[in-house]
């Protein structure tokens, strides 16, 4: 499990879900002026018939922290400093990992909609890179400490597509090599 | 009869009743008395079981080196830029229009399809956006720059073999410059060659000062133990020589240890003839990185291509290629924008051909001429060359131009009549001959315009006061340019219509000296007025000239349908030049 250490490190995590290819996750972890240190991709999982069933609606969650999550927590060889997630299951992974994770507004509202207050009690906001940042109220002061020394990070959203140009890339390599 | 009825019957009669036990029944007897069993199957379940498998899958993790930042430490960076730096972009400020930047289309490093392996596609695509950096202040401009120049940064970053053919006045100077810098930062190279004509070192020079004053850069000049020096001085990682030079120093630059992590050719068409001494030279210089700069790529036919990429990626294109097969394999090694294709806010550029019959005295010489020439070049036999028929091409055309005996001319009537308009106008315009005798006879025509001249017997020194004249004085409307002194380099676009009296050989020329005026800052719509004289040698040269175009259009274009038909690809070959007069090359062969 990665150790969240002095030297800062913003690690960024979505999953992406596929009709064709399934369910495939990509962690980020960038330097505090925004540049690539490490990434970390799963192969697709693509769940059963039966899994839809027997999961029913908490497969997305079991698939986005229990699988896809915990794993790429474990291989990530970069101490982390924090995780920003785009999807609101993630902030669950706050128990494989010792860094605070936090839901990005903007990027999570593009897929789920406005993000309220009342849809994620016992969370607070922090500014963060142009956008915000919803943290888990005891780790609410760590976040802010941190935004500071992320103040050369650009842009918070941006590296989500980052990810998911990558995970493209890679899976275009696979097939080409299928 | 019922029971009853017979008893009733009976005790009136006296008779005895009695029941017949053995035949009789009862409401009783309805009920069976008896224990019936029926067998049931019993019923068994059986549990079947359906294995749920864990959800699993696994991960693949590429680490990346932690490379310098893009610019060096902040204190340095502000000393570098000081006063220049744009105080519209700090980190601040891009923020506050953040539902702009998220809209905007990002300059992403792509990695160049040469490069295969994953991990280090995966390191270019997972570099921050370059116009990010710029919003944020890590990645600091003089000047803000475009979003196309920003994508070209973004294109050479990453490629070992690249020509950036952007056409003139787009900043192909700012972007090699930029990369170059940007490579150098990060660490991916610490020596860079940068080969360009002599004329444009001083130019190369001033613009490493403004784009990246934090770079050391030398020109390799001097005598020949100072050369020496340079050559080897590894403390400067940008040096910048011109071609002349590096075939006197074509020793040290070849064999003498001496590599370069980047080479850098300005007006790469240098290299076009890859016979050339200059290429040959180039070519063998020990270098990891090639990157060619030119905004004519191709000047006469696609065998120019393959020249440049003959140092760029040799073999990689072949002369024999069809130009759709060149065009493809060319296209992720290429990068070519226009104004137009960049530049939202350009004017507009309108072409207007105007197709002028000879006047009388004209045409009876262009005749006579003609036929005596084609008559004495068929005369000539074997003896016949090229540059004959050059003679009477050039004859031709200064006749299409005025009559030489009596100084008639149709194009200088309409010129007139069109600058009339012009002035009226209160706009300004420029004329484009090959000729400087030409424009000695169009002045006196045109001296109500105040007509200044800018060609090869204007001095030097007196070259930018004519300018500053010409952009001041309100009582000059037109200037009189030849195409080989007034094409590069100067700033016009204030002038709103050009005239080519007479077509250049070359298209790429042509456009050179209409973005004098239709450029950045071009205040309105730029009018081109071709001026042609029907049915004669120009007619028949402008239609080779579109077919060049066409050709260029192809090999840069996108869209396959403009693909040309071999027939109509290639320049003014050999062939073509004696077909202008349907005559036969030495060796015998007719050409059509």
């Amino acid at each position: 499990m990665a150790q969240t250490v002095d030297a800062v490190s913003i690690a960024y995590f979505t999953v992406i879900e596929n009709d064709r290819t399934g369910w495939t996750g990509g962690l980020l972890v960038l330097n505090g002026s925004g540049r690539p240190l490490e990434f970390q991709c799963t192969l697709p999982v693509r769940p059963s018939k039966t899994h839809e069933i027997l999961f029913g609606a908490t497969l997305r969650s079991h698939l986005i922290v229990e699988v896809i999550g915990k794993l790429l927590m474990e291989k990530v060889r970069t101490p982390l400093s924090l995780v920003c997630c785009d999807q609101p299951e993630s902030l669950r992974l706050d128990v494989f990992c010792d860094a605070p994770v936090v839901l990005v507004t903007e990027a999570a509202e593009s897929d789920e909609g406005p993000i309220t207050d009342d849809m994620l009690a016992g969370y607070g906001t922090v500014p963060f890179a142009g956008g915000t940042l919803r943290a888990a109220i005891e780790r609410i002061e760590t976040v802010r400490d941190l935004s500071e020394k992320f103040a050369d990070v650009p842009d918070v959203v941006e590296p989500f597509e980052r990810i998911r140009e990558a995970i493209r890339e890679a899976q275009s390599q696979i097939a080409r090599a299928a | 009869m019922n029971v009853r009825n017979v008893f009733d019957a009976n005790r009136s009669s006296g008779l005895t009743a009695e029941l017949d036990t053995e035949n009789c029944w009862s409401r009783e007897s309805l009920v069976p008395a008896d224990v019936y069993s029926m067998p049931i199957e019993t019923l068994e379940a059986r549990a079947i079981s359906i294995r749920v498998p864990a959800l699993t899958t696994r991960a693949s993790g590429f680490l990346f080196p932690e490379a310098s930042q893009w610019i060096l430490p902040k204190a340095n960076k502000e000393k570098s830029v000081a006063g220049r730096i744009r105080p519209d972009i700090s980190c601040d400020d891009s923020r506050s229009t953040e539902p702009d930047t998220k809209l905007r289309r990002r300059s992403r490093i792509q990695p160049p399809r040469e490069i295969v392996k994953l991990q280090d596609r995966l390191y270019y695509l997972l570099q921050p956006p370059l116009d990010l950096l710029v919003g944020s202040g890590q990645l600091t401009f003089p000047f803000e720059p475009f979003a196309y120049q920003l994508d070209g940064i973004a294109f050479m970053f990453p490629r070992y073999a690249c020509v950036l053919a952007d056409e003139m006045g787009l900043g192909k100077t700012m972007q090699a410059i930029s990369t170059i810098r940007l490579l150098l930062c990060s660490g991916e190279v610490r020596s860079v060659l940068m080969i360009c004509p002599k004329p444009l070192v001083t130019n190369w020079l001033r613009e490493f000062r403004v784009w990246a004053p934090e770079i050391p850069v030398a020109a390799i000049e001097g005598n020949a133990a100072k050369r020496e020096f340079q050559w080897r001085s590894p403390e400067v990682p940008v040096r910048i020589a011109n071609y002349e030079l590096l075939m006197r120093d074509r020793e040290t630059v070849l064999d003498s240890g001496l590599h370069f992590d980047l080479v850098v050719l300005d007006e790469a068409q240098r290299i076009k003839n890859k016979n050339s001494t200059t290429s040959e030279i180039v070519r063998a210089i020990p270098r990891t990185r090639s990157w060619a700069l030119t905004g004519t790529p191709v000047e006469n036919s696609p065998e120019d291509l393959v020249g440049i990429f003959e140092y760029i990626a040799p073999g990689y294109l072949k002369s024999d290629m069809p130009i759709q097969q060149m065009a493809d394999a060319s296209r992720d090694h290429i990068l070519r924008r226009t104004k137009d294709m960049v530049l939202d806010d350009m004017p507009p550029k309108m072409f207007r051909d105007a197709e002028l019959d000879l006047t009388p005295e004209q045409w009876a010489t262009y005749e006579t001429a003609e036929q005596q020439g084609v008559v004495n070049l068929e005369k000539m036999d074997q003896e016949l060359t090229i540059q004959h028929v050059f003679e009477l091409v050039l004859r031709l055309k200064q006749i299409c131009n005025f009559d030489p005996v009596t100084g008639s001319s149709a194009k200088l009537e309409r010129l007139v009549a069109d600058m009339e308009e012009v002035t009226a106008s209160g706009y300004k315009a420029i004329v484009f001959s090959q000729w400087v005798g030409s424009i000695d006879k169009m002045r006196p025509a045109l001296e109500r315009f105040g007509p200044l001249e800018y060609h090869g017997r204007i001095p030097h020194k007196k070259r930018d006061g004519v300018i500053d004249q010409f952009k001041n004085d309100p009582s000059k409307s037109v200037i009189l340019m030849s195409y080989g002194a007034g094409s590069v380099g100067l700033n016009l676009q204030f002038c709103q219509y050009v005239f080519l009296f007479d077509r250049w050989w070359n298209p790429a020329i042509e456009d050179q000296a209409i973005n004098r005026a239709h450029r950045i800052g071009a205040a309105g719509p730029v009018t081109v007025t071709r001026m042609m004289a029907t049915n004669t040698i120009e007619q028949r040269i402008a239609e080779i000239l579109d077919q060049k175009r066409q050709m260029f259009d192809a090999l840069f274009s996108n869209d396959p349908s403009s693909i040309p038909t071999p027939a109509q690809g290639g320049g003014l070959t050999r062939d073509e030049i004696f077909g202008l007069f349907d005559l036969r090359v030495p060796s015998g062969k007719k050409v059509a």
